[in-house]
Order: structure tokens, then sequence, then C-alpha cells
């Protein structure tokens, strides 16, 4: 466990810099489903842009994570999430995991470290973004890992909310959840209405860092 | 015996985050102890019977004490985390109710909200057993799962079991005071009716509170018993006023369009209690949808023209009243003796007296609005609930009968109307007839124009004030119409001797009013101040006679009389035990002795050594009616009271009532609850906050002090100055 306090200060500076392109967000906005979702610019872990102007034409989705909170653990453990990110990345859907704990809370990560969980736990994200300073989370009013937004082909938000209608920190419960994002991407792949467009979230709380004055 | 066993999967919890840890995903700034949801939650399951009886429902609880800053969640966590699950297995024929959940406090977590528990806790489940149950011991178990959080969140979970032998149920001393406490942490069902409507942002919840002070409640709030309801860190607005509670909620962002199914909640409310802050929730299970009864809003325009014009009818009858109808005749009999004056004049008259009736009613009505902005609860008629304002009147309407049967005479005021109505300038006198009317009407218009005052009261002060002056408008229309119309006036008789037959008969319904209002008198004054109120009435019946006899020493003599009546009327306001409450004991159904609150009454009790417990208490007080519903009210307590031959003493202080106040002030409190127990000569004050626990835990006090140092001589006034106050 020696990784060294340079390379996690660069990284952070890395993930910062990256962030700077960002426009000023104001404190938990939040998002209504049919406007047209928060644009946001970020260097993912492979210090790859994402821009999510780039990515009209494509539905996106988002998930909230952070690893080590019990709610996340259930989707991970049950092969839930990985299931679903192999299965609608494979349909061309763009699926961006979001880490928005800063330094020091629980599942902040760095660059090397987020890749490390992607292999470990055979997930499989288009890219894994980091927003230490919460600001992506706080354009999208986001409150919990994991909280689940899925944008339309044409930029709009056309999902938030849960993952599934079970809360709980239970594996078993995965069978028999109604899954509210496969059920989104089904209806979009087939040009429908999302018919559940917003439920609940349920999670751990977002690990916010202190708002930036 | 309560028992503690971590389950299987727990260990492979702990395991499985240890292997985490050692496998180092977890950053190197974040380093800390292993923590597992077992080492953060402390779980016990206790039950509060000693034995299960077939057929008799009993409760279980399951204790969790968290971990210092750590917090469990209530049935609605809020923005995240999760609410604890209990799932019970428990033998044939048994069914488990609903977690009974304490009220949760909120925390805010960033710019979100949860509701939880930190430091301990029992959750409250009801089991009820079949109706035939195998001897010997049964086992009762519990799952438990929770999710445990301070910043991180941690699951959690215990397989607790617990076994009870048949027999005769009964409380367990071990236990008693754990669900005590437990009990007093939960909501009370809503004594209240709510609605719930949409409003711009999300929803408007009123809840009707009648008699609920706004200077009391220093903050509510509704706590929604499902998740994605309300936006839970958005400010609640709310507001007191017309007996309404309102709060205006904000839709949460997952929340469907129009009104949520489900709508039950908590409502918290924070009330000062002079000085110091009590919470207390109330429960709703569902909350009906629509606006409210009309009351809370003004109401249209056509039901208050309805209201004024029947207020004004009213006023008209009021004439006929007998406290009105000789102020009124004399009046017209003026009018009559002195047709010829000029029409102008009678006009100007007519103008005057109707300005003094609508002077002194919108007076009356000023000061009762405004009286009751600041919260006093007092309806029209207010006036009459004080005895020197009754003895007054009492001596105002006696003298005008004695001036009507001719014992005396006075130029200017009532009797000698007729010459002021001549006179130029004699207008003052018109005023101040008027002014009389509106006097002498009230006693009258307190029992007989209930429903239009009522009304009145319910609306705001502007639309109160203009019913009230409709009410005076009314009062003043006949003679008004009198002066305005002259051929009317020219249509009474000629003037002759029958006049002053019709004025001494005048005199019968004024002396009948006197004797009305010396009846109500004697409900409120204590026999002193009824002999002083009456000897008054024979003053003035002297001093008006006296002043028929004209000459200087007649006046001065009268003068005097008059200064006695006064010391007479003093002795009224000296003497106002108002005994409303029935000076007898009376046993309750329960079988205690209950006896409304007086200082002379406690005095005596306390004298013949007689343990009292005294609860004073005020219609608006929640925090009070909480107490009595969950502590004074529950069977141990009456039990207590019962065994021990307490008497329960309550005092109501809904009203004013200087002599509560001087006991409040005493013990250096400045409202209500105050729970006071005399007993073994000794003073003990109680807390504000009651549960049953504490109630017999100072009454235990008291014994053991009374059997230890009980003093030789009988308690007195002395006794009762060595006040101990008892905290726990």
């Amino acid at each position: 466990m020696t990784v060294s306090r340079r390379f996690l200060l660069s990284a952070a500076a890395i993930g910062a810099a990256g962030l700077l392109a960002m426009p000023q967000l104001g404190l938990a906005s939040g998002v209504t489903v049919g406007q047209p979702a928060p644009a946001f610019t970020v260097k993912d872990t492979n210090g790859k842009t994402v821009s999510l102007a780039d990515l009209k034409g494509k539905t996106v989705v988002l998930e909230w994570s952070n690893h080590d909170c019990p709610f996340v653990k259930k989707h991970y453990s049950g092969n839930n999430m990985q299931a679903l990110q192999k299965k609608w990345t494979a349909q061309n859907v763009v699926w961006l995991t979001i880490v928005s704990s800063p330094e020091g809370e629980q599942g902040y990560v760095h660059p090397a470290q987020a890749n490390k969980l992607t292999t470990d736990r055979g997930a499989a994200p288009s890219a894994v973004l980091l927003d230490p300073k919460s600001q992506i989370a706080r354009a999208y009013g986001a409150q919990v890992t994991p909280h689940m937004y899925v944008i339309d082909k044409t930029g709009r938000l056309a999902y938030a909310g849960g993952i599934d209608d079970k809360p709980s920190t239970r594996i078993d419960d995965l069978a028999g959840a109604k899954n509210y994002v496969d059920a989104a991407l089904s209806e979009l792949a087939q040009g429908k209405q999302v018919s559940t467009a917003t439920s609940r979230p349920y999670g751990c709380t977002v690990k916010y860092a202190p708002p930036t004055t | 015996m309560p028992m503690r066993r971590p389950g299987f999967l727990s260990r492979l919890y702990q395991a499985a985050l240890a292997a985490v840890l050692v496998l180092g995903l977890m950053p190197a700034v974040q380093a800390q102890a292993p923590l597992s949801g077992n080492d953060l939650v402390q779980a016990e399951l206790l039950a509060e019977p000693q034995s299960i009886r077939a057929g008799e429902a009993f409760w279980l609880g399951i204790r969790l004490r968290m971990a210092e800053h750590w917090h469990t969640y209530w049935r609605n966590p809020g923005d995240s985390g999760l609410a604890t699950e209990i799932r019970w297995t428990l033998p044939p024929g048994f069914s488990a109710g609903p977690i009974v959940w304490p009220v949760p406090e909120r925390i805010p977590v960033a710019h979100l909200v949860n509701y939880g528990y930190d430091g301990e806790i029992l959750l409250l489940t009801q089991i009820t057993p079949p109706a035939a149950l195998p001897s010997g011991e049964l086992a009762l178990k519990a799952d438990v799962n929770w999710l445990v959080c301070q910043k991180e969140c941690i699951p959690g979970e215990a397989a607790l079991d617990l076994a009870l032998p048949t027999g005769t149920g009964g409380a367990s001393p071990a236990t008693a005071a754990a669900f005590d406490a437990a009990r007093q942490k939960i909501a009370q069902a809503s004594p209240w009716s709510a609605r719930i409507e949409t409003g711009s942002d999300g929803y408007v919840l009123h809840v009707a509170v009648p008699g609920l002070r706004a200077d009391r409640i220093h903050s509510a709030a509704f706590l929604p018993h499902q998740e994605a309801m309300i936006e839970h860190a958005a400010p609640q607005a709310f507001k007191v006023e017309a007996d309404r509670l309102t709060l205006t909620l904000k839709r949460g962002s997952f929340a469907a369009a129009g009104l949520p199914q489900q709508t039950g909640g908590l409502l918290v409310l924070t009330e000062d209690t002079g000085g110091t802050q009590q919470r207390q929730a109330f429960e709703f299970a569902e909350i009906a949808y629509g606006a409210p009864a009309a009351t809370v809003s003004a109401a249209g325009w056509s039901t208050i023209l309805q209201a004024a014009l029947l207020a004004m009818l009213g006023g008209i009858l009021l004439n006929l009243m007998p406290c009105v109808f000789p102020v009124l005749s004399i009046k017209i009999l003026a009018l009559v003796s002195h047709a010829g004056a000029g029409r102008a004049q009678m006009r100007r008259h007519g103008m005057a007296y109707m300005l003094g009736i609508l002077l002194s009613f919108g007076a009356l009505a000023g000061l009762l609005l405004g009286l009751r902005a600041t919260g006093a609860q007092i309806g029209w008629g207010f006036q009459l609930q004080m005895p020197l304002v009754i003895a007054v009147l009492a001596y105002l309407l006696f003298a005008m009968g004695l001036s009507l049967s001719g014992v005396f005479h006075v130029g200017g005021s009532f009797a000698g109307i007729g010459e002021a109505l001549t006179r130029r300038g004699g207008y003052q006198g018109s005023f101040f007839t008027g002014v009389l009317a509106a006097v002498v009407a009230t006693p009258c218009t307190a029992p007989f124009m209930g429903a239009a005052t009522g009304f009145a009261l319910t609306q705001p002060a502007a639309i109160g004030m203009a019913i009230f002056l409709a009410l005076g408008f009314g009062l003043a229309l006949p003679f008004l119409v009198l002066t305005f119309v002259p051929q009317l006036a020219d249509r009474l008789p000629r003037p002759g001797l029958w006049m002053d037959r019709v004025k001494q008969a005048l005199a019968f319904p004024l002396y009948a009013t006197v004797a009305w209002l010396i009846w109500v008198l004697s409900q409120q004054v204590g026999e002193k101040g009824l002999l002083a109120a009456l000897l008054g009435l024979v003053l003035v019946g002297a001093a008006a006679w006296t002043f028929s006899l004209r000459g200087q020493m007649a006046g001065a003599t009268a003068g005097l009389l008059l200064l006695v009546t006064g010391i007479a009327l003093y002795g009224v306001a000296r003497n106002p035990v108002r005994s409303a409450a029935p000076q007898q004991a009376q046993i309750a159904p329960s079988g205690i002795r209950t006896e409304a609150f007086t200082r002379a009454r406690l005095d005596t009790l306390v004298a013949q050594q007689q343990p009292v417990f005294v609860n004073m208490t005020a219609a608006w007080c929640i925090t009070c009616m909480v107490n009595e519903r969950t502590a004074l009210s529950s069977d141990r307590v009456q039990a207590a009271f019962r065994d021990r031959d307490i008497v329960y003493m309550k005092g109501d202080w809904t009203n004013q009532d200087p002599e509560i106040t001087r006991v409040l002030e005493q013990h250096g409190r400045s409202g209500v609850p105050l729970y006071l127990l005399y007993a073994a000569g000794q003073t003990v004050v109680l807390p504000q906050i009651l549960t049953p626990a504490i109630v017999l835990e100072h009454l235990d006090l008291l014994d053991r002090v009374g059997s230890h140092g009980r003093q030789p001589q009988t308690a007195s006034l002395s006794n009762l100055s060595t006040t101990r106050s008892v905290q726990p």
C-alpha cells in the first residue's frame, strides 16, 4: 500500500484541472426530467476529455458511485451494475460512472485506484469520471449513491432516480426488483416515452465537497 | 433475559470487510479502524411482561444503542439512508404489529436531510398471542436489519431471541422503565383534524388547532411517512391564526404531480412553556384532501352581508329587551313631549344618539378583537366575566329604575333628557343616552346575540368590526327613524299623565334586569362579595333618596353614600372566589377524588395532611395535554393516586387566573404546565415532561420521606414554604 503522496497529489491536480473547464455551478440546483441535462466537461480516469455536449446523438447513463457505500456494494457484489453496463454499452449507450467524493471522504479514489476498482469488479462503464469538488453532483442534484440519470439522444433528461424499487442493502433483494434504469433504456431504445421517469433515489448520501465560493 | 446473538451473515460481512481492507482497496488517506454495523449498534430484545398471558396483547421492544455520532433511521429515512427492519419469527398463532417508532430527529447532511436517531432507542412492537397457549417457555425471535451512518453508512444485523414463560402476564420490573421511556418518545395520535391541498410549490397542510396560541408555538414541521412526498430540506413556513395552523410544504422532486396518495406523517411542534421549549409530536395516519372548512378564510361577501343584516335586525330587537327598552322609551317620551322642537334639531339629536351607540360598540368590539389578537381566549360578553363590571351595571340600572320610579330626578342625563332635547347644544345628552343604551344593552347582547357575535369573532378584524357596528346601528335605528321621519313622531299620542305612568311602569323591567345581574354576580363572587354587592345596592338607593332631598347637606350625603358604595364595589372585586367549579369533591370514574384548584381549598387539604397532586394546565397547552394523556391518565398513575388517597386538583389557566398565576410565580414559572405534589409536609415540583415512571418515582420518594421523617405537628403553611424541587 505504498501509493506515493506525490502521485496522489498529481492525480488530484489532474482531476481539478479538468474540472476548471466547467462553468461555476450553483448549489444543489437539481434537474428536471424533460429539460436539457446540465453540460459538463471533465477528464476521465484515463486522461481523456469527456464532454456531454459531444455525446449528442447517443443515450447517456450517469451512475453516481462510492465503492464503499453498502448500497453500491449491493449492486456490484450482486453483479447487477456490471451486467447493466455490459448490456447497454453493447447497444451503443454511453455509461459514465461518476465519483463525487472529495479527498478524505468515503468513496474518494484517484484515477489509478478507480481503474483498479473497475478491473477488480469486472465493471464495464464507458468511462469513470472523478468529481472531487462535487460540481457535477451539484449540477444534477445527485443525492445518493447510486443515483441514476438517463439522458436521451437529444440531450434531454429522460430518467432520474433510484436504480430500482427495492431500497435495501441486501443482495437478495436484487431478484424481483423492478430496475428503472433498464426499463427506461429499453423504452428509449424502442423509441417510446419513458413510463417511469422519476423515482425516489435510495442509497448513501453523496459525500459532498464543501461548496466553493 | 434479553440476548444478543450476531448473525452468521454479519460475521460474514465483517470478514468481507476485513478482506477488503487487506486487499488494499481503501486508500491510505482513509485508513481507519475496521468497523461493522454490529460494532456500531448494540441490539437487544426486551419484553415488557414477565410472562405471556393467552389472548392478551403485549409489547416487545428492540433496543438499539448507537455508537456516538452514529445514527439509524426512521420509517422514512429522508433523502438517503434506510429504515430499520424487524422480521419476527413467533410461535404459531402469534401476530406482530408494525413498528411503533420514536419521534425522529432531523439530521442535516450537506444540503440534504435525514430522519433518524442517535443515542439509544427502543422500537416497540405489539405482539398478540392466540387465545390458547401451551404451557412452558415460548421462543420469540427477531431478525433486525439496520443501516447505521455517520458520514459513511454501514449495514448491520442481529438475530435476537427471547424466551418467555406462559403465565398471567404482568409487567416486568426490569424493563418497565425502558418501556415507559419509549412510550414517552412516540408521537401521540393527533387530537386535531387536518387537511392537505395543493399549493403553489407543493402542498399546504391545514391543521385545526382550536385554542392553540400562536405565541407559544416556536416551530412546526411536518415529517411525512412517505419518502418522496416533500423536499425534506426545504423550509416549511408555518403560521397559527384563527384556530388553524398552516404549513407550506415543498413538493419532493420525485413526487408525482397532484396530491400524494399516502399523506400520513408527524406534526412536530416546539412549544414555549414559559422559558423552556418542549418538543411534541402528533401522528396523522392519513390526512384528508381538500381545503379546510370555510372559517379559515374570510367568508364570502353574501355571507358577510347576511350576517351584518341579521346583526342589524338583532340590534332592532335589542330595543325591546328589558335592559334597553326603558332607555329608548324615555327618549321617545321626550320626543312626544317636545314634538314642537325644530326638525333639524331633532335629526341632530338622532344622529348624536346613534354616534354614541356606534362609538361604544366600536370601542367594545375593538377592545375585544384586540385582546383576541394577542391570544386572549375571550368571547363577546367577556366584560360580563368581570364581577366589577356586573356590579357597576347593576347599580347603574338600579339608579335608572329609581329615577323612573320618581325617587329622584336628574336634570340632564337620562330622566331629564326631555329638557336637554329642547335646549340648543344639548346633543351631549343624546350622545350619552346612546352610550348608555349601548352599555345597558351589553348584558342582553351577550346571551341573545351569541350566533352573530360568534361569527364576527371568526372573521378578520375589519369584518368582525363591521358586524358589531351593524348590531349597534340596529339598536340606534328605531329612534333614528323617529327623528328623521317627523310624521311618525306626530302619530305618537299627545303628552299627558299617561306618560308618568308609563315611566313608572318602565322602572320594573330595569329592576328585573338588576335582579338578573345580581344572580349572575352570585355565580362569580364568594358569599362576602355578594353581600358587599347587595349592600352597595342599598347604598345606591339611599344615595338616590338623599339626592332627591336637595340642599347642600343632602348632596354631600349622597356623595358620601356613593363613596361607600364604591367601597362595597371594592369588596366585590376583592372577593372573586369564582367558584364555578364545584366545591365538593367529585369522584371521577377512575375512583380518584378530583377537585378544581383554589388556593383556599388546597391550603385546607394540606392542613388536613391530605396528599394532593396539583395539575396547573390550560386548554391551549399542548405539553399539558400530552402529559395528561400519557402519564396522568395512565392506569398505573391512576392506581397509585387511588392507593395513596391522593386528591387530584386541576387548575385551569386557560383564562388568566391570578391565583394560579401566583402559584406559578411562586415556583419560578411563568407558564403551564406545573405539577406539584403535596404530601408528608413536603412540596415537590415535578418536571414539565411527565412519564408514568416519573410520577410514580416522585410518589415513592414521598412515601419514603413520609415514613422516615414525618413531622409530629400538623402541616401548616410554614411547611408549604419548605418547597423542594426534585428534578431527575
